[in-house]
């Protein structure tokens, strides 16, 4: 995919100089050295592979944004007007284009983004059973407790729910899962025979609809974050749907102290916290807990 | 032998005013076809917002035909196998001006790279360009082509009787 979006210079270093598999990010901005994520660490790119010498590296012009966006956008942004509002592109394979440039507000709704200035490609990595050490904790029977996967951004989280699901799938579990995915880039790689899938839509909603149309038993989703995320949590709960989801969070600790997720931690509503890390690079896995915030699984 | 040569230059002669002829009667389809194509990718554009390459793809064949080779150069422009320029897409439209062919490079360039709002009032400005030009062409196709063929036919009876 990234042939299809990269100038031709960049991925021909990208591909040929280093290991592809360890990138995570590339950063690109006008007129500054591009950067590269690589387990983690960030690096500059250059002619003979990375760099840490800005001198040395390869730039990134706004010409060269435009068109890295233009490509993932298929050669058609007005296709995905609605992500690019929101600040993404997420091409078929998974791959998701961060993008900075300048909003155009009309009356009070975003209309579009223009003069594109920086864009970050998020790669996505299927790392084959890395919810493995977690799974006991989370099944519950033939069913599954509601978790909710905490860890900074870059840790693993998307990954980590993607493997979950395909877990299910290959252990043949008769629960329909249903994948409310508002940037759809939790579909990526997921191979499962079970699962359903509303893209695109505010988490509320796409908790609403489904539930109402596909009548799940478990809904997998990425990232809450605001008030209407965990109202749609809190609906699914109601309706007796297992919820597997995940935020953004330094620590256990650090959750605790939002007030966002106040009444879900008093009302219990998750039975297990699963605390991932970059410790030991993006996806360590540091510990399970369950509604009272107990250790009951940690990872040395 | 005689009567044969005389014929051959009397084909030959008309032949070549009916080439003439022909390049206005392309350049003409080329407009329609091109006003067709824009008027399709806007109305698609603004309803299923399908992607490009689909659109130029399902866009009616025989019409395509009468792109003279521009819609393929872009296609290859969106597959990333070669860049948009004048000279890749011109390959097989030697019939254009080099304005007209500013004016439809230009074109090519601005599609996929805006909002629908904005697409579609940069395609409509083109196709009032496009239109311009194609109604350019009819009078050129009215003044220069029939006349073109008939000069080519005077041309060879003028020769044949001198021949003669």
């Amino acid at each position: 995919m990234l042939e299809k979006i990269l100038p031709e210079k960049f991925f021909k270093i990208i591909s040929e100089k280093i290991n592809f598999k360890a990138v995570n990010e590339i950063r690109l901005r006008a007129d500054k050295p591009v950067v590269l994520n690589i387990g983690g660490k960030m690096f500059f790119l250059s002619e003979s592979g990375v760099t840490n010498n800005a001198k040395i590296a390869l730039y990134a012009s706004k010409i060269i944004i435009e068109d890295v966006i233009f490509r993932a956008s298929e050669c058609s942004i007005y296709s995905v007007n609605e992500q690019i509002k929101k600040g993404f592109i997420v091409t078929d394979e998974g791959v998701r284009l961060g993008i900075g440039g300048n909003l155009i507000v009309e009356n009070g709704q975003v209309k579009t983004m223009s003069n594109f200035s920086s864009c970050n490609i998020r790669i996505p990595h299927a790392i084959k059973n890395c919810s493995l050490t977690a799974l006991p904790y989370i099944l519950k029977g033939e069913t599954v407790e509601n978790t909710l996967v905490i860890s900074p951004p870059g840790c693993g989280k998307t990954t980590f729910l993607r493997d979950f699901v395909g877990q299910l799938s290959e252990r043949n579990l008769p629960l329909s899962v249903l994948l409310v995915d508002e940037r759809g880039e939790l579909d990526c790689g997921i191979s499962s025979n079970y699962t359903d899938k509303i893209c695109f839509s505010s988490k509320i909603m796409g908790f609403e609809n489904g539930i109402r149309s596909l009548s799940p038993d478990i809904i997998v989703t990425d990232e809450l974050g605001q008030n209407d995320d965990v109202a749609a949590v809190e609906y699914a709960s109601r309706c007796g749907v297992k919820i597997l989801a995940s935020t953004h969070s330094e620590s256990i600790e650090s959750f605790m102290k939002k007030p966002l997720f106040e009444r879900l931690i008093k009302e219990k509503i998750f039975k297990r916290y699963v605390l991932l890390s970059k410790r030991n690079g993006p996806g360590t896995f540091e510990g399970v807990y369950d509604e009272n915030f107990s250790r009951i699984y940690f990872s040395r | 032998m005689k009567y044969v040569l005389i014929v051959v230059v009397f084909c030959i002669c008309t032949y070549v005013g009916y080439l003439f002829s022909v390049k206005y009667t392309k350049r003409k389809k080329f407009f329609s076809a091109l006003i067709s194509f824009a008027d399709k990718l806007s109305l698609e554009i603004n309803f299923s917002r399908e992607r490009l390459k689909v659109l130029v793809e399902n866009f009616d064949e025989k019409q395509r035909k009468d792109l003279l080779g521009v819609d393929v150069a872009f296609l290859d422009f969106l597959e990333k196998k070669s860049e948009l320029s004048s000279e890749v897409m011109f390959k097989k439209a030697e019939v254009l001006k080099t304005d007209e062919k500013d004016a439809i490079l230009l074109f090519f360039k601005t599609l996929g790279r805006s909002d629908v709002e904005n697409q579609t009032k940069e395609i409509n400005t083109f196709v009032s360009k496009f239109s311009q030009m194609k109604a350019t062409c009819e009078e050129e196709q009215k003044k220069y082509g029939s006349l073109s063929l008939k000069l080519g036919v005077v041309a060879g009876l003028f020769c044949a009787v001198i021949m003669f």
